[in-house]
């Protein structure tokens, strides 16, 4: 692994939050209005503590594990070399599937908010061309162009969301009892699912320079990504409503297309839509960079760029094959890759490290 | 070399990007010349289809202008029009009001909404207003005038209708919502009023608010009289000012109630029934004139005027009231209001709400106070009394007490 491509915890940090971000907007608020109904904004507060306890699980597991191992080392350390490898081949096609679920999301977001002439393959191409470079380039390039996006998207977050304060009501949010948990709980599970996605980074720990001093259990990224969570449901729900939010496809998107920011400017949403593209092209250039980093592990090759080509190949075989219309689409979109990613970011990558660590193999 | 390319590379950015060339990388990029910025669509009956026309203007110096096509549905007719009217392009993200004329309203108003929904430039935030007494199209064709444009005449009474207490002008956000809720909407009803013109540049007809329409099932079923419409926008929050005659025996007072709060409890029995719900309206309202006799300075005419007021305003709530329960739809949201109030005791309601609601008693209370009188208490040339000492009363009002 070449030394000069190492990226600091803070890098890796920033590079999780801007490509969860897209993931989180995708779901909220309907799949989590769907199972909590209007309680569902305060979901988050449960969801916070399951996330956080699912990352300060996985660090204390890598805690004594050499500076330069990822995921995909840990899997082979910890499983042995034939389970550890397929185990990592597994996570492979996952997330190779995952990267052309993700070009096509978003590709579906543009044609149903601002382009609904436009076509599919052309979006779905152009994001993975540009993210096949980004991928095969070096990981601190990546991580550096998240940091300089970062300050723009939460700003754009900021006022988008404020902006639409004046159109809340608070009969779209009350009441709320504590016979809601339950559903609060239910609720919580998407944005747990989101968070837990965070898991997938780990295969590019490899690549994070060590602090000298072990860190504290805080997790800065992790509590922005809850509070645009709850941001994103308070505001959407507050404005549309608990049916009429499940009703929609791109809800927070539809509560764009009504804002003014300021009572001045308005029909602002190409920008904010054009702006959250990049979220998605940072998380699919994430997640083929990922996919070749454990491709190298399991292959030996030195070289991890090679194998951005064929894997950007192969996700943009899947995003075209997922589904024929926007319908099926949704439902890959509500339920299979949702439960999938909850599976493996959330249970079977945990229990691998966890067995590492019981092994004593780092 | 290096500096060279990345030269050549923004330049052909800059030329495809902004289409400075000719040549754009957008593929919905419309040039400036060739758009016309519609702000109102309207949409009535024709045959077994639908007509619809917008209005718009293809620049801020601009004249206004007029377009309309017809098809068998609002989608098609739409389609036609956005391409074809004098070979520009009519640009609907700016749509600021949709009128629909009261018969296809009558049939159908869903497939408006559904369009306004879903149409990618169509904003959720667009006005919905629905005709009465006419056809959409020849109300906005009748209140174009040179110097006074439908959409600013629209625009106008969408901010001002509130203030006057005649009514709200509610966003398809708002009817999409209330329907996926209640299961049932209101809307905003208008009509054009032929008046003499006072000026040649003005149009041919007057925009006047006519109460709210009640929408079931995608259709409006009921049209609310003003009386109604004023409850409703009271109980709903969404009052602001009216200007109310208190008629005294000598006297006509005019007062502007620029304060209406509405508080509301529900009532639980023993068995956790809903027994009542009671309205508590909170007013407060100023002197605007008077015409005749009356002493606004004498408390026992403050108090009169008061009991009048409250009178009137609450009557206004019970008659809202009276009509949802008789229609069985709760475009009031009362179901909100008492799940918000007393949320465990109304998930324990042995009843079922839809039950209950049509027989549930409502009592309306009301208490409204006279603020002031503004920089004229009470002149004797105005009120026709001889001016008193001000000591001279606050004895005798002493002394009566």
């Amino acid at each position: 692994m070449g030394k000069t491509d190492r990226i600091t915890e803070r890098q890796l940090s920033v590079l999780i939050f801007v490509s969860l971000l897209s993931p989180m907007i995708r779901i909220l608020p309907a799949s989590a209005v769907l199972f909590a109904g209007r309680s569902a904004w305060l979901s988050t507060a449960l969801a916070l503590p399951a996330g956080a306890a699912l990352v300060a699980f996985t660090r204390w597991t890598r805690k004594n594990a050499p500076e330069d191992m990822g995921l995909a080392d840990m899997a082979v350390a910890g499983l042995g070399p034939v389970v550890g490898r397929f185990f990592d081949i597994l996570c492979a096609l996952w997330l190779t599937f995952y990267g052309g679920f993700i070009a096509r999301s978003a590709a579906e977001r543009l044609l149903a908010t601002v382009y609904p002439n436009g076509n599919t393959p052309i979006f779905v191409a152009v994001m993975l061309a540009v993210a096949l470079f980004t991928a095969s380039g070096l990981t601190k390039t990546l991580s550096r162009t998240a940091e300089i996006m970062m300050p723009i998207l939460v700003a754009v977050i900021a006022v988008v969301l404020l902006s639409a304060l004046p159109d809340v009501s608070a009969a779209h949010l009350l009441p709320v009892t504590y016979r809601d948990l339950k559903g609060m709980a239910y609720g919580a599970l998407p944005i747990f699912d989101v968070m837990a996605a965070s898991a997938y980074f780990l295969f590019l720990a490899g690549r994070v320079r060590r602090p000298k001093s072990q860190r504290p259990n805080r997790f800065p990224w992790l509590i922005m990504l809850a509070l645009v969570a709850f941001g994103v449901t308070f505001f959407t729900l507050g404005t549309l409503g608990e049916k009429l939010a499940v009703a929609m496809e791109n809800a927070f998107f539809m509560v764009i297309r009504n804002i003014k920011v300021l009572g001045v400017v308005e029909r602002v949403e190409a920008v904010v839509v054009t702006i959250w593209i990049v979220t998605d092209f940072i998380f699919l250039a994430a997640v083929l960079m990922i996919v070749a980093e454990i491709w190298r592990t399991v292959t030996g090759v030195k070289k991890r760029a090679v194998f951005v080509v064929p894997s950007a190949a192969l996700s943009g075989a899947s995003a075209f094959l997922i589904a024929g219309n926007a319908f099926a689409f949704q439902r890959w979109s509500d339920f299979i890759v949702p439960a999938v990613n909850l599976l493996l970011a959330a249970i079977l990558i945990p229990a691998v490290m966890a067995v590492g660590k019981l092994r004593r193999r780092y | 070399m290096k500096k060279a390319i990345c030269a050549l590379l923004a330049v052909g950015l800059a030329l495809t990007a902004t289409s400075c060339s000719g040549l754009t990388l957008f593929s919905n990029y419309r040039r400036l010349e060739n758009i016309e910025l519609v702000r109102t669509v309207t949409a009535d009956r024709d045959g077994d289809g639908v007509n619809v026309s917008v209005y718009g203007t293809a620049g801020e110096q601009s004249e206004a202008r007029m377009y309309e096509r017809s098809g068998p549905s609002v989608g098609v007719a739409m389609g036609k029009l956005i391409l074809m009217p004098l070979g520009r392009e009519a640009i609907l993200s700016h749509t600021e009001t949709m009128l629909i004329g009261e018969e296809l309203a009558e049939i159908s108003i869903r497939e408006c909404l559904d369009y306004v929904e879903r149409f990618s430039e169509m904003r959720l935030d667009t006005g919905i207003l629905i005709v009465r007494d006419g056809t959409a199209r020849d109300l906005l064709a009748g209140l174009s005038g040179s110097d006074t444009p439908a959409s600013d005449t629209i625009a106008g009474l969408s901010l001002n209708i509130a203030k006057v207490g005649e009514g709200y002008f509610f966003t398809a956000r708002e009817i999409a919502s209330s329907m996926a809720d209640n299961g049932c909407a209101l809307i905003q009803c208008v009509r054009g009023v032929k008046e003499e013109k006072l000026f040649e540049a003005r149009g041919d007809l007057n925009l006047e608010p006519a109460g709210f329409a009640v929408v079931k099932d995608g259709a409006v079923c009921q049209y609310l009289t003003d009386e109604e419409t004023l409850g409703v926008i009271l109980l709903l929050g969404k009052y602001k000012s009216r200007n109310v005659d208190l008629a005294l025996p000598d006297a006509a007072v005019t007062v502007s109630v620029d304060l209406a709060e509405t508080d509301m409890k529900p009532v639980f029995d023993q068995d956790g029934r809903l027994a009542e719900l009671r309205v508590k309206l909170s007013l407060r309202a100023n002197v605007i004139n008077i015409a005749g006799e009356a002493d606004i300075t004498d408390e026992a005419v403050r108090r009169e005027c008061e009991r009048e007021l409250t009178e009137i305003m609450t009557g206004a709530v019970r008659a809202a009231v009276r009509r949802s329960q008789e229609l069985k739809l709760d475009y009031l949201d009362l179901e909100g209001v008492i799940r918000r109030s007393s949320p465990l005791k109304f998930e324990d309601m042995p009843d079922a709400w839809e039950d209950v609601f049509p027989d549930l008693p409502v009592t309306v209370e009301g208490s409204g106070v006279l603020a002031r009188t503004y920089d004229i208490a009470d002149p004797p040339e105005l009120s026709g009394k001889e001016d008193k000492n001000p000591w001279e009363k606050l004895i005798e009002s002493l002394k009566g007490s």
